[in-house]
């Protein structure tokens, strides 16, 4: 119980914004629109998964927004080409994994801050997608929407990927070794080598990893509209960060889980929706977010302080 | 250790030499390659005295967040809160003086309290919860911007300032630009507090290693809490330049500046981790980024592809990894076989 | 190392030289301002403003914000002063702030014009009016209205809560609304920053917050398809109606579905090509104040009343017509 403290407060915080929905906004839980909103955070979630994981072994990605979108232009501009979506599934993933690789050999390989790294490589993917594209919207061929499945069904596989991505993380998070490594390196790097591990290794493997994920979010999300555009992404590394660092990973490395990042990522997903819903104005949807970020925090810091330690 | 110190010395120095060589050489190509003649026989673009001036006034705001950030850098913190708050600033200060009816100094002075104030949120947050600052000023860059635009429910825009004050933004006094003179009593005073007080180098001693300045029996708490409060105050006062300069207030203001700052800092020269820097490298860093941008947009083939914003953008980041590959590689070359060990973010 | 600098220092200035000498001609300058560069409206405005500087034989400058930014517009305009443009054609995110630059080209003898979103009055010589703020809202409004038959509820999707002209608009719709459509009702004003995936998951959440509704209208380009791929998606098509200002081609497909029934919006190509024309004629002294017509190229005649020149009435794009434009 002490142990998920902070992943079950948080779900207790969505759990009392889920039920002030069901008292005074019962439409928010109509089957179809439910599920329409869930299909549109799937790819959050994927991107989450990865960022949970990079930032327990003690790093940080900021370029990831930058990543989708170049993933998505890459992955649109293929499907345009008459690329059939079982190749460009793989190539979406292996263009994000590449990305990644950039940003895991400059942290892994130079020894370089993660933060600033992916602070420039954010900046030149943004910027060299606004130069090639200027903006343009990709337009894509029939069968590339849902999967080429029917709506209801492709939803159901959008999100049911997104959530078994999330399980078989969660679960190899926990009982891999592989997983354990995560939390190695985040806590200890020193003691994870003398240990006889290769923290260099694995720290650019986790940025790989979410490059890849990013990638497959990035599909996820051109599978929902038959239009791509360029600026999709932009503010998804701020949500992504917010919902993982709300779920309780710490952002110093070690500690943390998936299913807490899930909870945050629900509980910063359903302002939005929950606003309108409620017939509240918009302006204060920003101010609620930020509230909800230092409110996981500080309640993070007072137990920390009252436990004596971190 | 002495040898180590002056190693380490003598690389920082190296650093912001290379700074100032790329700084000089950026300078040189775009006062040759962005300088011509027009169809009226008049001298344009980068070699004018005007061109000058404007590289100048437009890079006041993010140099004054970049000095902003430095000491909070130094100290191996972060503040992603100061473009919000810039925002919030100015829109603070515009219904002060518009709805407040209050002179515009008096208006500036509770702006400048107010951006203190909410640096001092950032603070204690941070000091008295022991809680990370990339989280804490990633939760206030919401807040901050989210309470500008509550405040003004996104539409409002202050406009219609005196003449008087809008000098600060748009005239010249002395020869320069008015807001470049308050850019470089803010540079010097941070100058000074970093490099000249005994205060000012605690923040080293804390970036190095908070525990040891801890036993060491350094307040390390309140000297952590003076540097936010600081980065509040100078984005106040960043806020008060931008109203000046753009003759408006609105909740949009400095969006994105907080990555321009940050990205001037770490070009400058100081390291992420903490414990180094230097408030010159700082300034050499947000000249080479001003430099830049306003010189390719000087440049005949970059006006001709139309992609000034976009290709100073990629050259501002390509230019940050290459200073940070730059930064690295001795020490790389000369430790090949170093302790190994996962950097923190 | 030291050296190589030196060797590098040298070689930019060679490199240098080599440019300048080709950059030498003498041709007539214009630079053209949009709001933001990525925007898909005004990249079809450039394409009219690239014909009309090919058939007069000028330099065509095309830059600014890759975001909507005010503080960077005025940026770019003191660039081109110092630059020596020959002419400015703006549109300005800001008004206010963007007309202290633009009065300082005015005093280096730049001649300034303005096209989309007008400055000052004082710091531009004409504006190039494709509708008033007025027109469009009240426009807006009134196609709503007769899509809905004049009553029920309606929500709108805007770019972001402190664009300008947003606002402006959104002030001419609500009025237009409370003086002729008292049966019609707003029940909801969300942002989209712009994007078009943030606009679909605004739209979703309003159709099943808002049980009633009966419309959604966009009036920033992404969030018409962005709603339209909501409504499609609700299986509402029909029943919830979705209209906006938008671009023909990013929503052919959902007005030949029946998804989206109307787009309004002014030919954007012609604003461009007409704003050119128009600035050229200003700097070679053939357009002056208080001239009431003006001819552009092969578009003919526009009408001018005071310093606004006419771009003429926003069209209405449906199923009827989308496929007679490429833009």
């Amino acid at each position: 119980m002490k142990t998920y403290f902070r992943e079950l407060s948080v779900a207790a915080a969505l759990g009392v914004v889920l039920l002030a929905l069901a008292v005074f906004a019962p439409a928010f839980y109509q089957p179809q629109p439910l599920l329409s909103l869930l299909t549109r955070e799937a790819p959050t979630l994927v991107v989450a998964c990865g960022m949970a994981l990079v930032i327990i072994s003690r790093q940080i990605d900021i370029s990831v927004g930058s990543q989708f979108s170049v993933c998505s232009v890459c992955a649109g501009l293929l499907a345009a080409r008459g690329w059939p979506i079982y190749l460009v599934l793989p190539a979406s993933a292996a263009c994000g994994a590449f990305l990644g690789a950039i940003n895991g050999a400059l942290v892994a390989g130079l020894r370089l801050p993660s933060i600033v790294v992916t602070l420039a490589t954010m900046v030149t993917l943004r910027q060299g997608l606004n130069l090639v594209r200027q903006g343009e919207f990709v337009n894509l061929p029939d069968g590339i929407q849902w999967l080429g499945l029917g709506q209801t069904a492709g939803q159901w596989l959008i999100v049911l990927t997104a959530l078994g991505l999330l399980v078989a993380f969660g679960l190899a998070l926990r009982h891999l070794a592989a997983g354990r490594l995560v939390y190695a390196i985040g806590s200890d790097a020193e003691a994870a080598r003398l240990a006889g591990l290769r923290p260099q290794l694995s720290t650019f493997l986790v940025f790989v990893l979410l490059g890849a994920l990013t990638g497959l979010a990035a599909l996820l999300n051109v599978a929902q509209s038959p239009q791509v555009q360029p600026l999709s992404g932009s503010g998804l590394e701020l949500k992504v960060i917010a919902a993982v660092v709300v779920g309780g990973v710490a952002i110093s490395g070690g500690r943390g889980n998936l299913w807490g990042a899930f909870a945050g990522l629900l509980l910063l997903a359903c302002v939005a929706p929950a606003l309108t819903h409620l017939h509240v104005e918009a302006y204060w949807e920003k101010a609620i977010q930020g509230a909800i970020i230092l409110l996981a925090v500080v309640a993070d810091g007072l137990r920390s302080r009252k436990g004596g330690h971190r | 250790m002495n040898t180590a110190k002056r190693d380490w010395q003598a690389l920082l120095t190296r650093h912001e030499m290379l700074l100032l060589y790329v700084l000089i050489a950026e300078w040189l190509f775009f006062y040759f390659a962005g300088t011509t003649t027009n169809r009226r026989g008049v001298v344009v673009g980068f070699g004018t005295l005007d061109r000058q001036f404007d590289i100048l006034r437009h890079s006041c705001e993010i140099g004054l967040l970049a000095l902003a950030l430095t000491p909070v850098i130094i100290t191996a913190g972060i503040d992603l809160s100061v473009g919000s708050l810039l925002g919030l600033c100015a829109i603070l200060f515009g219904q002060l003086w518009h709805d407040g009816g209050l002179p515009i100094p008096v208006a500036a002075g509770l702006t400048l309290a107010l951006g203190a104030l909410a640096g001092g949120l950032n603070a204690a947050l941070i000091t008295a919860l022991r809680l990370p600052p990339l989280i804490v000023t990633l939760g206030t860059y919401s807040l901050f911007r989210g309470l500008a635009e509550a405040i003004t429910h996104g539409s409002i825009t202050y406009t219609d300032f005196p003449e008087t004050f809008l000098f600060v933004g748009q005239e010249r006094w002395l020869g320069l630009p008015t807001q470049a003179w308050i850019f470089f009593v803010v540079a010097l005073a941070v100058w000074l507090l970093v490099h000249r007080t005994t205060f000012g180098r605690t923040f080293r001693t804390i970036g190095l290693a908070p525990e040891g300045a801890r036993y060491a029996g350094l307040p390390v708490a309140r000297r952590l809490a003076l540097v936010y409060v600081l980065a509040g105050l100078i984005a106040a006062i960043a806020a008060i330049i931008y109203t000046a300069r753009l003759g408006q207030a609105k909740a949009d203001a400095g969006t994105g500046y907080e990555l321009f700052a940050i990205t001037a800092v770490v070009l400058g020269g100081i390291s992420i981790f903490g414990g180094t820097g230097s408030v010159h490298g700082t300034l050499l860093g947000v000249a080479a980024i001003a430099v830049l941008k306003n010189g390719l947009a000087c440049l005949p083939v970059v006006m001709g592809m139309n992609a000034a914003e976009e290709m100073s953008g990629l050259l501002t980041g390509a230019l940050l990894l290459l200073a940070l590959t730059a930064s690295v590689l001795p020490k790389i070359l000369s430790h090949v076989r170093s302790r190994p060990h996962a950097p923190a973010p | 190392m030291k050296k190589l600098l030196h060797l590098c220092a040298a070689g930019a200035v060679l490199l240098a030289s080599l440019v300048t000498a080709s950059a030498a001609d003498a041709k007539l300058v214009v630079a053209m301002l949009p709001k933001s560069k990525g925007n898909a409206y005004f990249i079809s405005c450039k394409a009219g403003a690239d014909k009309a500087a090919k058939e007069l034989g000028v330099q065509l400058l095309f830059d600014g914000p890759t975001d909507s930014n005010a503080a960077k517009q005025n940026e770019i305009v003191e660039n081109w002063i110092t630059l020596g443009v020959d002419v400015i054609a703006v549109a300005a995110e800001n008004k206010e702030g963007i007309s202290t630059a633009l009065r300082k080209a005015q005093k280096q003898g730049i001649k300034v014009i303005t096209y989309d979103a007008d400055a000052m009055t004082d710091a531009r010589s004409f504006f190039v009016n494709q509708a008033t703020p007025e027109g469009i809202g009240q426009g807006l409004m009134d196609e709503a209205a007769r899509l809905t038959g004049g009553e029920g509820e309606f929500a709108m999707i805007v770019a972001s809560l402190t664009a300008a002209n947003q606002r402006e608009w959104q002030k001419h719709i609500e009025a237009r609304l409370k003086e002729k459509y008292p049966k019609m009702k707003l029940v909801a004003v969300r942002p989209c920053d712009d994007l078009k995936d943030k606009a679909q998951s605004e739209a979703t959440a309003m159709l099943s917050a808002n049980p009633n509704l009966k419309l959604i209208m966009a009036i920033c380009s992404p969030g018409v398809p962005g709603a339209a791929e909501a409504v499609k998606q609700a299986g509402k098509t029909g029943q919830v109606k979705v209209m906006g200002l938008g671009l023909p081609n990013e929503n052919r497909r959902y007005v030949k579905d029946g998804v989206t029934d109307s787009i309004i919006l002014w030919n954007t190509g012609d604003l461009g090509y007409l704003t050119i024309y128009a600035g050229v004629a200003l700097a070679k002294d053939e357009l002056k104040k208080g001239a009431k017509t003006f001819k552009a190229g092969s578009l003919g005649t526009f009408s001018i009343v005071g310093d606004n020149i006419l771009l003429g009435k926003p069209f209405i794009f449906n199923k009827a017509n989308i496929d007679l434009f490429d833009f």
